[in-house]
């Protein structure tokens, strides 16, 4: 009896992959977002919420006052961009395909190196949309699509392989995931490179994606190894957008 | 039996939340103590399901149920040899 019944689970995970993780995941969700509310501060008392409140309504006016410092720098970047030529509708396009989606579970509990974020196919999510941090910074891609959830992989998990260019003279590289967000990369020795130089992907976005955290070099090696981390805390990440491909 | 059904709810809410570091020791100690201790296998089985991914990774997404079993074999054996 015992047999048939893990047979017959053995059938339905083969020819229904998605059946006992759309179970599982449905069932746990509300527990996921229930801990996503409470470390929201949604239990906080209604006095401390309006302190609160009163609080970000300053900061958001100091943002404002240099978000409008910002613009005026991005149409001077623009300018100038559009004197090589560049095609500035494109970006804008792409920014405007981005979802804004809450992190329900983080790395670093669990023995996969991936998030879980709320939103699935009920949001038209992909397998391969590209996962970015707050401040445009890309840290992974869908990898499995659930009806109300997606699984994020990490760039940064074991054995991951990205193009990167390194540092101020855009050295290239190839950068190795280990695992929690964090990249190693080798270079040969006369390339200069140090620690807080930025890091880029040319092939998938111009925007920083991660820094450089520390440079190891052994005078007997040709080439020195460069330890990167993304320029986010992906162990703190309460929102990532999701960009459909 | 209720101690049994005890450690099932801490292990579940250990599983749901991913806190694989605190359901595997209790599962261990489950196995041990409680009889045909099969409540890890299907504690490893929804870990997987939760967490594991369905596309691409191979063997990688079923960690949890593979880690259980081996967990379930090894400690009968123990037992057997330990209480012969």
């Amino acid at each position: 009896m015992s047999a048939v019944f893990v047979i017959a689970i053995i059938l339905v995970q083969i020819f229904f992959p998605h059946f006992f993780p759309a179970l599982a995941t449905s069932i746990a969700r509300p527990f996921w977002r229930t801990e996503f509310s409470i470390g929201s501060g949604s239990l906080k008392s209604p006095l401390l919420l309006l302190a609160e409140n009163e609080n970000l309504k300053i900061q958001l006016e100091e943002a404002n006052v240099r978000l409008r410092t910002i613009r005026a720098i991005e149409m001077e970047n623009m300018e100038l961009k559009s004197f090589f030529g560049k095609n500035m509708n494109a970006t804008s396009t792409m920014k405007d395909r981005k979802i804004l989606a809450p992190v329900l579970i983080r790395p670093g509990v669990g023995i996969y190196d991936e998030l879980i974020i709320d939103g699935g196919k009920n949001l038209g999510f992909i397998i391969n949309d590209k996962i970015y941090a707050p401040g445009n910074v890309l840290i992974g891609a869908i990898s499995d699509v659930l009806p109300e959830t997606s699984k994020v992989s990490l760039f940064s998990s074991s054995g991951n392989i990205i193009n990167v260019l390194i540092g101020p003279s855009n050295a290239s590289a190839m950068a190795v995931g280990r695992g929690g967000g964090q990249y190693s990369a080798e270079l040969p020795r006369t390339v200069k490179i140090s620690a807080g130089d930025f890091v880029i992907v040319p092939a998938i976005d111009d925007k920083p994606f991660g820094i450089v955290s520390a440079v190891e070099s052994d005078p007997a090696q040709s080439l020195e190894t460069i330890l990167l981390a993304p320029p986010v805390n992906i162990y703190q990440l309460r929102w990532v957008l999701v960009e459909h491909i | 039996m209720k101690l049994r059904i005890t450690t099932n709810l801490i292990v579940l809410i250990a599983i749901i939340h991913g806190w694989w570091f605190i359901a595997l020791p209790l599962v261990i100690i489950g196995c041990w103590f409680f009889p045909y201790y099969i409540e890890i296998m299907i504690g490893g089985f929804i870990y997987d399901a939760l967490f594991g991914t369905t596309s691409g990774t191979g063997l990688m997404a079923y960690s949890g149920i593979i880690i259980s079993i081996v967990i379930f074999a090894g400690i009968i054996v123990i037992k057997q040899n330990i209480r012969k």
